[in-house]
């Protein structure tokens, strides 16, 4: 494509001219190379190629006039090829429609020359020009006697209907709207003083005319910003062309809704995301012939491009009938470009499996090709669309095709705007990023304050809260009332949400968004700036990036309702044994804690705590524990105490009372950092602190004497993948074991041989009087017989490891 | 001719000369608009004929503490980099064509100083800095630390 450029020096006549040459050209040639399509599928189609001659006529004309010779030579080179085709005395085929377009490239190079130097810059063209030549028939041209080429009357239709339209330059354009939005901010003032100083309602009567017509007027210039999405289609034709004869594949492109309107900021900023896949749909979606006779489709395979409006907002959808994507190649490639590690990928829905492709560095092609793998991946089109508020949404029909659609606003530069207050002045939030509105002191919604976070429940449905004066570092206005207060539940990007709470919300408004200077975008927090009609200036809210300066976890998998229930399953059975002890702790409030990590509930006399070197240690029976609190407890009989145990040390947490042992439930809501509290989960609709055993352990590991004793060593057999090196040896060492892996030749005999495989046969090391504990992959055991260990389950492992290495440990 | 021409105000307790081709206009400014979380020395937005400025506290670029706006202050518009931006003028006193020639910087200045000044020049009696309005837009990293 060529870009117009206004030359900084455009101050002669000359130069305007050419400027208008090459704006006409740019045009004239993006609309030729799609049209050359199309009567290449349809060589009889003689209205194509009258539009194309006549195209290509044009510019020849406008070249004449300017002296750019080289133009005007192959502009005239194609016009006799496609002429002799009008004539019939040529026939279309490829090698012609190859050539033209091999004209119309270099001709789309030499304006791109000229908009940047001004001159035609010289060169050779013979090499395109003498690809038109017919080859066969060499000497036979008629028209050579005739000397002057016909016009004839269809010609000049296209000339006819150029002049219902004129060219304004852009700047002009930015500035009559940039005017309109002045005499709204005049108006809105006037109306104001109006109605303070009690005018006569006849002439508030006139002045509401007035404003309608404004209102009129303001509306039609944000309609001279649009342009018909055909302009962005109009390259696509050629591309798949192109791509489909290098690759070797017969495709059928279509594009539909070509009318609908966009802002031309829009489309600058979907053009690469758009080429992106429909490249990718032609490179990876739609399969080889073989492929596609051997799967029983049709050998040609269709790609179809079509756009729609609904609201305000344009849907473009992106839609081929190839292979379509395979979730479980998907994880497998991710996993291999370590995108995911294996577990995460076992927790993923049907649906997040297909959104890996959204993830950096990641490539669905089985090798990088030179069409679509060039490190721009689908993360960049979903990071584009996502910049402009769009969307990126995936239909994925396995086997049968994809269909990729792109949900963006309209325009970019008037948006709908929810106000809101916080902190005594007025912010504005996107409202299509807007879920639901409540007052926060409504009966839907309970807010509780947990680990130092907070946490709205709508319905039943956990939202992360994010006070907004909190997250822009402001104190709160003392003047606003607490009944106002609302929560705004907001959808930043698909499988994000959380609820923002705001002193007050105001209004709705159609703002118009100029970006903020660079210090204050900066700061992340900010979209945008806008001026509503009071006049005074109102920041745009970045919902994406309140969450990352409030560094808040807001994805809803792991809260959310609509899991696939496979997946469900899946996890419940993991989570089978996971119990939860819940207690009321000394503060009075309910806690909870693993079963497992729970060795028994002690009940010792007061007099047995003793503070000793700044800590509170517990004496019981003949060994002394730590005690997990700042001071000691009020002097009462007896204090109850649970005993932690992590296979190494022993740590004694006060507590008030037991209440329960209840499952643990499916979702947690986790920490923002690490800390006493895990995360939240839900107890029959209340909420529990979780209580970070691991945390607490690390606390007091120091505290605690080491036994001088070696620590026993754990051999490692089979570790084929490396899980053992990743995965396990870190847990082992923690647990204070030293790990070898089969690899390595040590003399010292090992305590305890751990098999990674659940083959007996292949575990080789097994031999002679050291003890075996075997993993197992799967979380359901053989049988009743089966002494495997699943191979997450931590404490089962360690328990098992303490009873192998013997009574040393205990 | 508009190379000589100098816009004389006192800006951060300073009275400097700014080239008058790096300035859009003086105007004078009502309550600005906070902007939360931003840059210290980033007073707050204002709007002027239907576009957003930045007001930009000199004060806090030259490493003084922040000073109030006054509501019916003057400041000084300028563009940089196709953004808006206002720096509060304590006074702003004469707009004049200065003769003599824009000499290098003598003497010691203050690093905030230092970093904005671009040369010197005399007029009637007493030696000006010259300051590049741009370089108060940003905050060296010294003070935002």
């Amino acid at each position: 494509m060529v870009k117009p450029r206004f030359l900084g020096r455009a101050d002669t006549f000359m130069d305007d001219l050419l400027n208008d040459f090459l704006a006409e050209t740019a045009e004239i040639l993006a609309e030729a190379g799609g049209a050359i399509i199309a009567w290449e599928a349809d060589p009889a189609d003689r209205a194509q190629l009258d539009a194309i001659f006549r195209l290509v006529h044009t510019i020849k004309g406008s070249s004449g006039f300017l002296a750019l010779p080289r133009v005007t030579a192959l502009s005239h080179a194609a016009e006799d090829a496609l002429d002799q085709v009008r004539r019939g005395n040529r026939q279309a085929n490829a090698a012609l429609v190859t050539g033209v377009l091999g004209i119309v490239d270099r001709l789309s190079d030499l304006c791109t020359a000229l908009g940047q130097n001004g001159v035609e810059p010289a060169g050779d063209d013979r090499d395109v020009i003498g690809a038109l030549a017919e080859p066969d028939s060499p000497g036979d041209a008629p028209f050579d006697v005739a000397g002057v080429p016909l016009r004839r009357d269809d010609d000049f239709q296209a000339e006819l209907q150029s002049w219902r339209s004129i060219r304004v330059p852009l700047p002009l354009l930015d500035s009559v709207m940039t005017g309109v939005t002045d005499i709204v901010l005049a108006r809105n003032e006037f109306a104001r003083m109006l109605r303070e100083s009690g005018a006569d309602p006849s002439v508030i009567a006139s002045f509401d005319r007035l404003s309608d017509s404004i209102a009129g007027m303001r509306q039609s210039v944000s309609q001279m910003r649009m342009q018909r999405i055909d302009k962005l289609f109009a390259p696509l034709p050629r591309i798949v062309r192109d791509l489909a004869q290098d690759m070797g594949k017969k495709i059928a492109f279509q594009t539909s809704g070509g009318e609908v309107e966009l802002d031309r900021e829009m489309m600058e900023n979907i053009r690469d995301p758009l080429i992106h896949i429909v490249r990718n749909a032609i490179d990876h979606g739609v399969e080889s012939l073989e492929d596609r006779v051997a799967a029983g489709k049709d050998i040609t395979a269709t790609i179809s491009v079509s756009a729609r409006q609904s609201g305000n907002q344009i849907e473009i959808e992106i839609r081929d009938d190839g292979r379509g994507l395979s979730p479980d190649a998907l994880v497998a490639k991710a996993i291999a470009s370590r995108a995911v590690t294996a577990s995460e990928a076992r927790a993923l829905g049907p649906k997040e499996k297909l959104d890996l492709i959204f993830r950096p560095g990641f490539s669905t092609a089985a090798k990088i090709t030179a069409v679509s793998g060039r490190g721009v991946g689908m993360d960049i089109v979903k990071a584009n669309v996502e910049k402009i508020g769009g969307v990126v949404e995936l239909r994925n029909d396995e086997g049968r095709g994809l269909t990729i659609l792109l949900r963006v606003p309209m325009t970019l530069t008037i948006i709908s705007g929810l106000m809101v207050r916080a902190a005594g002045q007025y912010f504005a939030i996107p409202r299509g990023a807007v879920r639901e509105i409540l007052l926060e002191s409504g009966d839907t919604v309970r807010v509780d304050r947990v680990g130092g976070g907070e946490l709205a429940t709508v319905r039943g449905e956990q939202y992360p809260l994010l006070r907004l004066e909190a997250v822009l570092g402001c104190e709160r206005d003392d003047s606003d009332d607490a009944d106002d207060r609302a929560l705004v539940i907001v959808r930043p990007g698909q499988g994000q949400s959380y609820a923002l709470s705001v002193a007050a919300i105001h209004d709705h408004e159609e703002l118009v968004i100029k970006p903020a200077a660079p210090m204050i975008m900066a700061t992340g927090l900010y979209a945008g700036t806008t001026l509503p009609d009071n006049g005074r200036p109102v920041l745009l809210l970045d919902v994406q990036g309140l969450l990352a300066v409030a560094a808040v976890d807001a994805t809803e998998s792991g809260r959310s309702h609509d899991r696939m229930v496979e997946a469900e399953a899946q996890a419940a059975a993991a989570r089978g044994a996971a119990q939860l002890l819940l207690f009321r702790d000394v503060g009075g409030r309910v806690r909870g804690v693993r079963l497992s990590v729970i060795e028994r509930v002690e009940e010792v006399p007061a007099s047995a705590l003793f503070e000793s070197a700044g800590r509170v240690q517990a004496q019981i029976g003949d060994d002394i524990f730590a005690v997990h609190t700042a001071r000691l407890p009020d002097a009462q009989v007896t204090q109850k105490l649970l005993r932690l145990h992590d296979g190494h040390s022993v740590l004694c947490y006060p507590i008030a009372e037991v209440i329960d042992i209840v499952r643990l439930p499916d979702a947690v809501q986790p920490s923002a950092a690490p800390g006493l509290i895990a995360g939240i989960v839900l107890v029959g609709g209340d909420p529990v602190e979780l209580i970070d055993p691991f945390w607490l352990m690390e606390q007091y590991a120091g505290g605690v004497a080491t036994p001088s004793q070696r620590e026993p060593l754990c051999r490692l057999a089979d570790d084929h993948d490396g899980w053992g090196d990743n995965f396990l040896a870190p847990i082992l060492r923690n647990a204070g074991y030293r790990v070898a892996s089969g690899d390595e030749a040590t003399d010292e005999a090992p305590d305890v041989l751990l098999c990674l495989t659940e083959d007996d046969g292949l575990c080789v090391h097994a031999a002679g009087e050291v003890p075996v504990i075997r993993l197992r992959t799967t979380i359901a055991a053989a049988g009743p017989e089966d002494e495997t260990v699943y191979r997450y389950d931590r404490q089962a492992l360690l328990d098992a490891l303490r009873r192998r290495v013997g009574g040393e440990r205990a | 001719m508009m190379e000589k021409l100098y816009l004389i105000a006192r800006i951060a307790d300073t009275r400097v000369a700014l080239r008058s081709r790096a300035i859009n206009s003086v105007v004078t400014v009502g309550t600005p608009v906070e902007v939360p979380g931003a840059p210290p020395h980033v007073t707050g937005l204002f709007a002027l004929r239907s576009r957003v400025f930045t007001l930009i506290d000199p004060h806090v670029v030259v490493g003084l503490p922040a000073v109030p706006v006054a509501p019916g202050q003057r400041v000084i518009v300028v563009d940089v980099a196709e953004h808006g931006y206002a720096l509060l003028a304590d006074e702003i006193e004469d707009v004049c064509f200065i003769d003599a020639p824009e000499t290098r910087v003598a003497g010691k200045l203050l690093p905030g100083w230092a970093r904005v000044a671009d040369a010197m020049i005399e007029h009637r009696g007493a030696s000006l800095l010259v300051v590049d309005p741009s370089h108060f837009i940003t905050l060296p990293v010294l003070n935002a630390a």
